[in-house]
């Protein structure tokens, strides 16, 4: 029997079924605590139909496309293999050709391409609006996926440009957010200097306040490892929760506020009033998205960016340059929160309600799955791979297939993550550099530096 | 008295840690599974009857075992799915925290998707009642139960760890997974025999906690970022660190409930946690799992 | 002219209850090619680690003039203030940014104690362009300088041992210090390779101004490079002395006796 279990094809097999039986389950009617056996009775013995082509069991579906996938997988890894094995000589021919001249020319076409896309995208985006007319469609654009994609490319910047897991980024939405309330006068407490303020006035505050909570967060903690470092940024989105949700006095408990006032803009002559319809709305939203896309790009380019690059890669290395490592860290986590703040006012002056529940640790986890699924560290990978989830979300809500209950969501979030980390941890639209120390480390020639750590400081100390 | 659940909880944290040099953030979902398996042991078993001492005993016996066993399956199941396949692929620190995030997301909302949703009280499989007061604070049954079964838990672990073949391999590829490796420790099942261990010891808790509380299927979250700050106040890594770390910071909240109010009891933890990876990162106790015995 | 560079006096180091560094007192002067020897263990890579900032010696006084003639005591400051001071340094095992190209890793070393922010860093301005091209300018002066360019655009974890080693060099040429500490530059290489190393080691002396102290095990090398040598037994300095009073002197003998590619026993013949 033992024999048996060791056989390789066996445990092919075996894990095979497994995940068909998981996915069955998964994917299948809910239980409840009175009889437990209900939800895994019953996902084996419903039925659901596999595109509109055929209805079958739901485990004989499952079965099949998971017999199909693994099939593809490794047909793409054969073919890779074999092609790669081919091709690997004259790539190292090419790279001795390739001179620094060449180089940077290899690198302006690479940019064109990326403008050509860019320039699409943004077409695509100015006309969306005239394509999707029902209103609250439009809104759901905005708060479900674009303010998503904005968390994103802030979150990005943390954790895919200087490598640093923050768990607890919601909390920086949720003080734009709160900002927002407090300075147009909707929160308990009274605004500062007793005026209300145009909620566009809320703008700069909340980032300030935002990239202000993010030095004082990042200045004590940012000198910690890796999982260190996510557990106490988990732990200080959980208090904010708190606060948010306790402080009555202040943030308006757990009822929140709902007495924003719309976005608007008095400048002199530049006049403008956002209200109820999204589109203007959705206008800025973009507008803003192509914003920080721009700056955040530059960013990545620059001298900054380099250093962040440094210090992910071999933080010892980059200190003895005389690179500053904190510095650095609070840098980019005071980018990231600015952001988030950011949109944490574009959230505020929409939706004209802030409330606690909208700020949890699975916000958090699920901007965090746009990144990784995207790509850690490549804008475009960001914003595509954020767009993709939310959009299937979003479509997931409206539509929900049989047997998903819209808090199952995170379920799926959750094993996407697993999945991700074990068969395409450099996301899925990886940045070419992410991608090389991917490889590197698949290779078994990373530096030291990135695969261990002892103790809770990330310094690595060498022997003598 | 939480300071043994955190202390039982605590022992997974630190012996993964140990062995991997990694914080298994899914351990939550482990402490969840046990309080689950328990629950649905105790509905079968105990009902709606009251039952009486012997009786008392030996369910609590079989809430136990299967509280246990279940944590130490699901740990395993955990490892395996989780985390062996990034080793297979020597990944960065940061892919392990990361899928067990996606480990523990997916763990509690599958029982969630499963069991249901809400709040169940669980059949106690003994009556509560005060047993003897002391200064004045009445001890009751709940108490004694936690204090007997945690002591015994965590003096048979350390005698394991301590003495046993196992143990030692268990320290030894804690302290250097090469060597252990070059002398002939089975790598792959000393670190499953960990994660079981420690999952055993979580999934008792996680019985033990849920008598008084009931089950939900969030309940994994709060008492496992207590515990692993208990861990790391007593120095990560370190067994008799992390029982120590779990009853210090038991005693500390007893403490902090006359000063704080009710909703931020939660973050006296996190505060403990954040002083100490300021001051003293290494804890009270330090950080080796070789030192422990 | 023997103005000081380093100066190290009754530095003590422990771990624990390992004593790495035992009561050591040496100096560098500005312009020298220092080396340090020893046997493996006695402490020299302890030593550059203290001279840099990663380590803080319980005992003792480490100042550093630059090339301003200011001094500042080196215990106690972090590794970037050091670097930032004028202090470069390559590693024992070749620490570079593998996923970059050899023309990106100097490059970061050329930029990273200029001091525009974030803020220039994201708008571009002019005086950031500017940067950059003096950062690219200087980049692939020191290409030409170690003869690296024909593998600017390699990255760098496919580069061989002797090119990984100049790679080092020439970022932290890039910082422009005033000494460049060398953790055995020669480990790994081979004889073509050594000469090479020889010969730009020299050239960075000569041409740059940059003073030079290394570590090293090789005999042959450390003796036709080095000016001046210390040895290192078990944390404490034996010898001090031109490459032939130390290869004549018997401490320094016994502390080799036994290890293979002295040299230095041959030299006493």
């Amino acid at each position: 029997m033992k024999e048996l279990w060791r056989n390789a094809h066996v445990k092919r097999i075996a894990t095979i079924a497994l995940i068909a039986a998981v996915v069955t389950i998964m994917t299948g009617p809910e239980g409840n605590g009175a009889e437990p056996t209900a939800g895994f009775t019953g996902s084996f013995a419903s039925h659901v139909t596999f595109f509109g082509l055929f209805t079958a069991q739901r485990w004989l579906v499952a079965l099949l496309m998971t017999v199909v996938v693994v099939v593809l997988t490794w047909s793409v890894r054969y073919v890779n293999r074999s092609w790669s094995d081919r091709t690997h000589f004259r790539g190292q021919a090419v790279q001795a050709m390739t001179s620094m001249i060449q180089g940077s020319k290899r690198r302006s076409k690479f940019k064109s391409t990326r403008y050509v896309f860019f320039a699409i995208g943004l077409v695509l985006a100015i006309g969306l609006p005239h394509v999707i007319t029902d209103n609250s469609w439009q809104t759901q654009i905005v708060q479900q996926i674009l303010v998503y994609v904005l968390l994103a490319i802030g979150l990005n910047v943390v954790t895919g440009f200087a490598g640093l897991l923050d768990l607890g980024f919601v909390a920086f939405y949720a003080i734009g957010a709160y900002t927002t309330a407090w300075v147009t006068g909707a929160l308990p407490t009274p605004p500062p200097f007793h005026t209300h303020l145009n909620t566009f006035f809320a703008i700069p505050f909340a980032i300030a306040l935002a990239m202000l909570c993010g030095v004082l967060i990042g200045l004590p903690t940012l000198r910690l490892r890796g999982d260190y470092l996510a557990i106490v940024t988990l732990g200080f989105g959980e208090i904010i929760y708190l606060f948010a949700n306790n402080l009555f006095g202040i943030t308006g408990g757990a009822t929140g506020t709902n007495q924003i006032p719309f976005l608007s803009v008095h400048l002199g002559a530049l006049k403008y009033q956002w209200g109820l319809n999204p589109v203007p709305y959705y206008y800025l939203t973009v507008g803003f998205v192509v914003l920080f896309l721009i700056i955040f790009s530059s960013l990545e380019h620059s001298r900054v960016g380099r250093a962040w690059v440094a210090i992910r890669e071999d933080e010892v290395a980059a200190e003895s340059l005389g690179i500053n490592p904190l510095k650095y860290k609070v840098m980019a986590f005071a980018i990231g929160a600015a952001s988030a703040g950011f949109a944490g006012v574009v959230t505020a002056s929409q939706t004209l309600f802030v409330t606690p529940p909208t700020f949890t640790l699975q916000f958090s986890i699920n901007i965090l799955v746009l990144v990784i699924f995207g790509g850690m560290g490549s804008i475009l990978g960001v914003v595509l791979g954020g767009l993709f989830i939310q959009i299937f979300v979003v479509y997931l809500e409206h539509s929900p297939p049989s047997g998903y209950n819209s808090q199952d969501l995170y379920m799926y979030l959750g094993a996407l993550l697993v999945v991700m980390m074990i068969f395409r941890p450099a996301g899925l639209f990886p940045s070419r550099r992410r991608r090389r120390e991917v490889n590197q480390i698949k290779a078994g020639t990373a530096p030291d530096a990135l695969l261990t750590n002892i103790g809770p400081h990330s310094r690595v100390q060498e022997e003598t | 008295m939480n300071g043994f659940i955190y202390a039982m909880v605590a022992i997974g944290y630190t012996m993964v840690y140990g062995v991997l040099r990694l914080i298994n953030f899914a351990h939550s979902e482990i402490f969840m599974s046990g309080a689950f398996a328990s629950f649905f042991l105790m509905k079968v078993l105990v009902g709606n009857s009251t039952p009486t001492a012997v009786e008392s005993i030996l369910y609590l016996i079989a809430g136990i075992l299967i509280g246990g066993v279940v944590g130490a399956v699901v740990a395993l199941g955990i490892e395996r799915v989780a985390y062996r396949p990034l080793r297979r692929r020597h990944a960065p620190k940061l892919a392990y925290l990361i899928s067990a995030i996606g480990a523990s997301y997916f763990i509690y909302n599958f029982v969630g998707k499963e069991f249901g949703r809400i709040n169940l009280s669980i059949d106690a499989p003994y009556t509560n009642n005060t047993v003897f007061t002391i200064f004045g604070a009445s001890v009751q049954t709940y108490y004694i139960v936690i204090f007997v079964v945690g002591v015994i838990m965590l003096v048979s672990l350390e005698r394991l760890v301590a003495t046993s073949k196992l143990g030692r391999g268990i320290r030894a590829v804690a302290q250097d997974a090469e060597t252990a490796s070059l002398m002939g420790v089975n790598i792959d099942r000393t670190i499953a025999v960990t994660f079981m261990l420690g999952g055993f010891l979580g999934g008792v808790a996680g019985f033990l906690y849920s008598i008084p509380v009931g089950v939900v299927y969030t309940m994994g979250f709060t008492p496992a970022i207590k515990a692993f700050s208990a861990a790391v106040l007593g120095g990560i890594g370190n067994l008799r660190g992390a029982v120590l770390g779990g009853l210090l910071l038991g005693v500390v909240e007893s403490f902090s409930v006359a000063f704080v109010n009710g909703a931020y009891i939660d973050v006296v933890a996190f505060v403990v946690l954040v002083l100490v990876l300021m001051f003293r990162p290494t804890g009270i106790l330090g950080e080796r799992l070789g030192r422990s015995a | 002219m023997s103005s000081l560079l380093f100066d190290v006096k009754d530095v003590t180091l422990r771990f624990g209850g390992v004593v790495s560094l035992n009561d050591v007192s040496l100096h560098q002067n500005r312009g020298e090619i220092l080396a340090i020897i020893g046997p493996n263990g006695a402490g020299k890579t302890s030593l550059f680690n203290s001279l840099t900032g990663v380590y803080a010696p319980q005992e003792g006084t480490i100042t550093f003039t630059n090339g301003q003639g200011k001094t500042m005591s080196i215990i106690g400051k972090k590794p970037f203030r050091v670097s930032v001071a004028g202090v470069a340094r390559t590693f024992q095992a070749s620490r570079m940014f593998g996923a970059m190209t050899t023309f990106e890793n100097i490059k970061i070393g050329a930029e990273s104690h200029r001091g525009l922010g974030a803020v220039g860093a994201m708008l571009k301005g002019p005086r950031t362009r500017r940067d950059e091209h003096h950062s690219d300018a200087r980049t692939k002066e020191l290409l030409a300088f170690v003869g690296l360019t024909d593998h600017a655009n390699t990255i760098a974890a496919s580069l061989n041992y002797g090119a990984r080693r100049r790679l080092e060099i020439a970022r932290g040429l890039a910082t422009s210090p005033e000494v460049l500490l060398l953790d055995e530059p020669a480990a790994g290489t081979n004889p073509t390779e050594k000469l090479e190393l020889v010969r730009l080691i020299r050239k960075v002396r000569d041409e740059m101004g940059v003073s030079i102290l290394l570590i090293e095990h090789d005999m042959k090398l450390v003796m036709a490079l080095a000016e001046r040598l210390y040895v290192l037994n078990f944390g404490s300095v034996i010898a001090e002395g031109s490459p032939e009073e130390i290869r004549a002197n018997p401490a320094v003998i016994e502390a080799y006796l036994g290890s293979v590619d002295t040299g230095v026993a041959e030299g006493t013949k």
